[in-house]
């Protein structure tokens, strides 16, 4: 028997039987059988003694393997008629054949041939039998117990043969649930392990090639099983390691990723699905998370949240979470793009609802991962863009979770509003005001010189889509825009073309999302949820909501390392700061001293303000944070902070000098800003605090800096000279006040740049004599740009760049008007428009489009309405978008060869939306894989990122963008190409919205394009 | 194309209403034009009959003078707004398409369903003005002059500046008009008429004036499966019941509800995320069995 299987099967298959007379066939059997059973009972040591020490001669085996052969191609050919079964199988199932042929086998020497034979011999069998034989137990139990005498196999050649025989069983299970009953009974004969082929599967599920590709897939039957029979669920619950197996493993398999990606240039911001075959490692990650996605999918409930619970438990939590706080860039870098790649990956709800309440609720070292994220937006490395990429995967998925969390809690109260003003929230634009606004702040620099009638209309329709200006763009490059083209629409009037576009595009966005936010619980309108909702901190709930990642294994399970991650989860105290909530929104001076308005406000409104005990544990917990997040946080390994540190601490001792001169300037400018910046609004152990903030903040400013060139540096040294020797006598006082907060030290450079650079005599906004550690410097200068309804003059753009680097300070109260965290370093970011590189700047965009994507008016009114009159704290977007026209016309009018580089940044950004046709096409195609619409969203994602990724990662034509210039000007002329563009997206969105706003939920069916 | 798309907008209003519309025959479709309404592609073919020179309203709405070329966008987007608004008021027995050639020309047809006009099918136009909405009201004007104090004998013109002086932006919208249009017949207002012989019947000789109404409605009947007064793609014809076209369609019209219901149930599954309770502000509070799988 040892050789038989395959060298046998092929001639017998040659063989038909048809039309031979069942009876010779079952004669045949029967003297077969007599031979072997000859030969059998001859060693049968019970049968006769001298068996025991008589060996079986070749001669013997390759007899009874030959007997055997015919007379399983006999049984495998027999058809019986009705529901009997056939003679053979009778004969088979009443002289127990089968096992006394596995009895055999055990005799001699069981090697793992012998095995893989026998497998091979049941897979046939099993597939090729017409009649069904599982049914019956004297063959099913034999089969068994080869399957159990395989279970501690360690060859790969057994293990291969194994699965695919278990595979096969599965199949027949999944088709023809009634045996399966059969399996556990027989089962319960071996003892302990029943459902034996489940437990068998379970040590491939991680594996990786074909094998483990079978036993998932063997898996996954038995999974969708399981949602038809509570039975197999309840048992692989509670009897088997089948979920605790797989997430772990998933921790396993994340262990061995590569934990700093390759570089593959800077305009990389995350990982493809195309880009896991580049990582053996990844592959088999993302094998084995697909298959949690799919056993989620299939699987019955009970084992879904099984499962749910022990990825959140002993993976999310262990693993994930420490790996996003690693110690360098690159680590945290390469988790970032992890955590979004599978964020990207996972289909199914219940699967992403743990990722995302991972991500939104858990605290990792009592802060909210969320928060950890967010501030790296502003941090100055690649980090910042996988960041970025991350929140528009965490944004496109409509989730109202999110959002709540991310945005609209800040927007709830309509603190951000004034008073007066409410009732706009859900105003309708009716006549595109907005609109024409917004495309108004088209820098008059960019618009002029480079449109284009196109002479020959179609027809008297809008050209859509007409792409045919290829050859145009080249033969006369001069009168080509960023658009595609534009055409006459009415006689004597042009049209941009590629607004329709745009049009087009913001219809699409809206109506996905709309549709998508029709499960959401509210408007968020202003009304519903009220304005005067308590908002808790969510961590505050945190142990309240937890009662769903809840280990409900009650069993034998080897579960005690995992389950105990579950106690620092429910540990979660007040401690859990809101270092979030108060950051952005200094007390700026108009609003204390200029609208009596705001003051009413305050009083009208109470602050969801938590009671003092839990403001003080935070401050606590926060120190306590702060620490160690810097200590060991992001920079550690990086050379060039370290240069930067000490480069820090020259210029640290130089502004101590420098500071005196500045205030004399102040009191003359902005006799208010005293009065009211005065207060000391935070008790001295924030000054710790703070300090720590600020070292985080300097580290980066500077390391941005250093990016930027040494230019600043050189400006800035004199500028400190200058300063250093007028007042000698007010250096003593104001050291002691300025020395841990460094941030104050930048602004002012940065101020004293600006001073010198373009204002010689105006203000100079600094709050030297303050002690006022609080309100960063950059709330009373953004104040002074926005506060006025018309966009102010800007001054030089700083050189420090952004200077809200995510500083934290939790003495500000939640009453103070705030639109969140992480709209404002969007916002602060994109401010920085003309300093950020081109892939930055495209995030950003499509970050804040996506945005205003969503119909909830009170995001609507926040971002699209202009009419809306704000908190004079609150930045708005439109201000920010205001600031930048004023910098982009600004750096127009000093660069001379302003118009020629534009044109050339144009031309540019055109060619690389033609590169990405192709691949376009090619993600296309992957759509039709898809299976549910949930999928296709992901998928839609999937494909814009691609398509940024793709828009990113020309770096052949990158080499041609405006050759000869340096990169803070290509950067600033791209921003500057960009920046229409945005308006246009933007414009779009708003007279979108004017019309979708209303659109009844049943009307959905007739317009929905997907 | 939804060749529905009339209907899709219509379908939301009161069902009785589909009766009337299947004893007067059905709308006539347009040609296949294909795409839903905001393809964005009546506006600018063509834009607007009367068209002028940008108006100046426009070009002042593009603040700076720079970006003209977006104006007839604004214009575009303004009426289609107005639009959206006649269809969320659903306004009893009245019914208005936007023209084919232009987003300034709607056709309308209102039916009377009691009082003196009963059973009355007036077809109409809205001539929208150009700048608006910062110019004059909207006119209306009936196809056939029907016999009423406020609607002029000879160009049918229905006098709606009595109603508004002055169209103010935000306070004013078409659906207004439309109403309007519709309550006249309902309640005779004879001050200042347009048709003095009508207003003063009604005064004086209210059998005479019923009797001169009934002559009218009849009159608009009879033109009833007239061509449409300006040819258009867009322009609501009627014709006579036919069973072989009607009644399909009028299946459908009164399934389409039901069956929108099931698939919005469907895709309500499927698509959107939200594990919020309703009433809570948290995330994550909604209990675990309601989760949308």
């Amino acid at each position: 028997m040892m050789s038989t299987g395959t060298s046998g099967k092929k001639s017998y298959q040659a063989v038909s039987l048809e039309g031979v007379d069942p009876e010779t066939c079952m004669i045949v059997f029967k003297t077969h059988w007599a031979q072997v059973v000859k030969i059998l009972e001859k060693h049968d040591p019970l049968k006769n003694i001298q068996a025991k020490y008589g060996t079986i001669s070749p001669d013997e085996a390759s007899t009874v393997q030959n007997y055997v052969e015919h007379m399983l191609f006999l049984l495998i050919e027999e058809q019986a008629k009705d529901a009997a079964m056939g003679p053979i199988l009778e004969f088979v199932v009443t002289e127990n054949i089968m096992e006394k042929l596995f009895l055999w086998s055990l005799r001699r020497e069981f090697t793992d041939e012998m095995k893989i034979e026998q497998l091979k011999m049941y897979e046939m069998l099993v597939i090729q039998s017409h009649q069904q034989l599982l049914h019956h137990k004297p063959i099913l139990k034999p089969l068994m117990m080869l399957l159990s005498s395989c279970s501690g196999t360690t060859t790969p050649a057994v293990e291969v043969e194994l699965v695919v025989l278990l595979n096969q069983l599965c199949s027949i299970l999944a088709k023809d649930p009634s045996i399966l009953e059969l399996f556990f009974h027989t089962s319960e004969d071996q003892g302990a392990a029943n459902f034996l082929i489940f437990s068998l599967l379970i040590p491939f599920i991680h594996r990786e090639g074909t094998v483990g590709q079978q036993a998932r897939d063997a898996l996954l039957f038995i999974m969708s099983l399981s949602s038809e029979s509570c039975v197999v669920a309840q048992h692989i619950v509670e009897n088997t390691y089948f979920c605790p197996v797989l997430a772990t493993g998933l921790s396993g398999l994340y262990s061995s990723l590569p934990t700093k990606l390759e570089d593959k240039g800077e305009e990389w911001h995350c990982l493809l699905k195309d880009d896991c075959f580049l990582s053996p490692a990844l592959v088999q990650f993302m094998n084995s998370f697909e298959f949690c996605n799919a056993v989620i999918q299939v699987a019955h409930s009970l084992i879904r949240n099984q499962l749910v619970n022990y990825i959140y438990n002993g993976f999310l939590v262990p693993v994930m979470a420490p790996a996003l706080h690693k110690v360098t860039v690159e680590e945290v870098m390469a988790t970032t793009a992890y955590l979004d790649l599978f964020l990207r990956s996972v289909s199914e709800p219940a699967l992403l609802k743990i990722f995302l309440r991972f991500i939104l609720l858990h605290c990792h070292e009592n802060v909210h991962i969320l928060d950890t994220l967010a501030s790296r937006i502003n941090t100055p490395f690649q980090l910042c863009v996988v960041s970025l990429a991350l929140f528009k995967t965490l944004i496109s998925l409509h989730c109202e979770d999110v959002m709540l969390q991310l945005v609209l809690r800040y927007l709830i109260p309509c603190n951000h509003i004034m008073f007066s003003q409410r009732w706009a929230v859900r105003e309708r634009d009716w006549y595109s005001v907005s609109a024409a606004k917004l495309l108004a702040l088209t820098p008059v620099c960019c618009s002029s010189g480079i449109t284009l009638t196109f002479e020959k209309q179609q027809k008297d329709y809008i050209l859509w889509k007409k792409k045919n200006l290829e050859s145009d763009s080249t033969k006369e490059p001069s009168r080509k825009s960023i658009a595609d083209s534009t055409c006459i629409v009415k006689y004597g009037e042009t049209v941009d073309i590629s607004y329709l576009q745009y049009l087009w595009d913001a219809q699409t966005l809206i109506l996905h999302c709309m549709k998508d936010c029709e499960v959401w619980s509210a408007p968020y309108d202003g009304e519903n949820p009220s304005p005067y909702t308590f908002i808790q901190t969510p961590a505050e709930e945190d142990g309240k909501n937890l009662d769903q990642p809840i280990f409900q294994l009650q069993c034998r399970t080897p579960s005690n390392h995992v389950s105990s991650q579950v106690t620092p989860l429910r540990e979660k105290t007040q401690l859990e700061l809101e270092w979030d909530d108060s950051y952005d929104t200094g007390i700026s001076p108009g609003s204390d001293t200029g609208s009596p308005q705001h003051d009413v406000d305050f009083n009208t409104q109470p602050p969801a303000k938590p009671p003092k005990h839990i403001q003080e544990m935070k401050k606590n917990a926060i120190m306590l944070v702060k620490g160690s997040y810097i200590e060991e946080s992001d920079f550690q390994d990086d050379v060039m902070v370290y240069r930067l540190c000490a480069e820090k601490d020259a210029q640290e001792a130089d502004s101590l000098k420098g500071k005196p001169l500045i205030p004399e300037a102040k009191d003359v400018d902005n006799p208010d800003a005293i009065s009211t910046n005065g207060p000391l609004k935070s008790p001295l152990p924030d000054l710790n605090l703070e300090e720590h903030n600020m070292k985080n903040l300097n580290l980066i400013q500077q390391a941005k800096d250093e990016t930027q060139g040494s230019i600043d540096e050189t400006t800035l040294q004199p500028n400190l000279e200058q300063t250093l020797s007028s007042s000698e006598g007010d250096h003593n006082t104001n050291m002691k006040l300025l020395s841990p907060d460094s941030e104050d030290f930048i602004s002012e450079c940065d101020n004293i740049i600006k001073e010198l650079d373009s204002n010689p005599t105006g203000l100079i906004e600094l709050k030297l004599l303050i002690p006022d550690s609080i309100s960063p410097v950059e709330e009373e200068e953004d104040f002074e740009n926005f506060s006025a309804d018309t966009p102010s003059a800007e001054s030089m753009p700083s050189p420090f760049g952004s200077k809200d680097a995510w500083p934290s300070n939790p003495a500000r109260f939640q009453s103070i008007p705030f639109t969140g965290p992480f709209i404002s370093v969007v916002l602060s970011k994109l401010e920085n428009m003309l300093e950020n590189s081109l892939h930055v700047n495209l995030l950003l965009i499509g970050i804040i489009t996506h945005l205003a994507s969503y119909p909830q008016p009170l995001l609507r009114s926040f971002l699209l309405n202009t009419n809306m009159v704000f908190q004079p704290s609150v930045r708005s977007l439109y201000q920010v978008l205001a600031s930048i026209k004023n910098k982009i016309e600004q750096f127009a009018s000093i660069e001379k060869d302003f118009p020629a580089l534009l044109i050339q940044a144009q031309k540019y950004l055109l060619l690389r939306v033609d590169a990405l046709d192709i691949p376009l096409e090619s993600l296309n195609k992957d759509n039709g894989q898809q299976k549910s619409i949930t999928g296709k969203v992901k998928n839609l994602s999937e494909a814009s990122q691609a398509l940024l990724q793709t828009y990113l990662g020309n770096k052949a034509k990158k080499s041609t963008v405006l050759p000869k210039v340096p990169l803070h000007i290509s950067n600033a002329i791209l921003a500057a190409a960009l920046f229409p563009e945005f308006l246009k997206e933007l414009a779009a969105l708003a007279q979108e919205h004017s019309i979708l706003s209303y659109r009844l939920l049943g009307d959905f069916e007739d317009y929905y394009p997907f | 194309m939804n060749p529905f798309w009339s209907m899709s907008a219509s379908s939301t209003r009161k069902k009785p209403e589909t009766e009337e519309k299947a004893l007067a025959g059905e709308l006539k479709n347009s040609p296949p034009r294909s795409a839903p309404k905001k393809q964005l592609p009546s506006i600018p073919k063509n834009v607007m009959p009367m068209t002028k020179p940008a108006s100046p309203a426009l070009s002042a709405q593009s603040t700076n003078g720079t970006h003209a070329s977006y104006g007839p966008f604004y214009l575009e987007y303004s009426l289609l707004a107005e639009f959206t608004l006649v269809v969320k008021q659903k306004l009893p027995g009245v019914y208005v398409q936007p023209s084919y050639q232009s987003a300034l020309m709607w056709f309308g047809v209102i039916f009377i369903r009691h009082g003196l006009y009963q059973d009355g099918v007036f077809k109409f136009t809205v001539y929208i003005p150009d700048n608006y909405p910062d110019g004059d009201c909207p006119r209306l004007i009936f196809d056939l002059p029907i016999f009423h104090p406020l609607v002029d004998p000879v160009s049918g013109e229905l006098d709606v500046k009595r109603a508004f002086a002055k169209w103010r932006r935000n306070h004013n919208h078409i659906w207004q008009i439309l109403m309007y249009a519709r309550r006249v017949f309902y309640k005779i207002d004879t001050s200042s008429p347009l048709n003095p012989e009508s207003a003063v019947l009604y005064e004086k000789d209210i059998q005479l004036f019923k009797s001169k109404v009934v002559d009218s409605v009849k009159l608009c009947s009879s033109h009833l499966f007239d061509p449409p007064k300006i040819e258009d793609p867009y322009a609501i014809s009627f014709s006579p019941w036919n069973p072989a076209i009607h009644n399909e369609v009028r299946e459908k019209m009164l399934t389409q509800k039901k069956k929108g219901d099931d698939q919005q149930c469907k895709n309500m599954q499927v698509s959107g995320l939200s594990w919020v309770k309703p009433g809570s502000v948290q995330p994550f509070s909604k209990d675990d069995k309601t989760l949308p799988t």
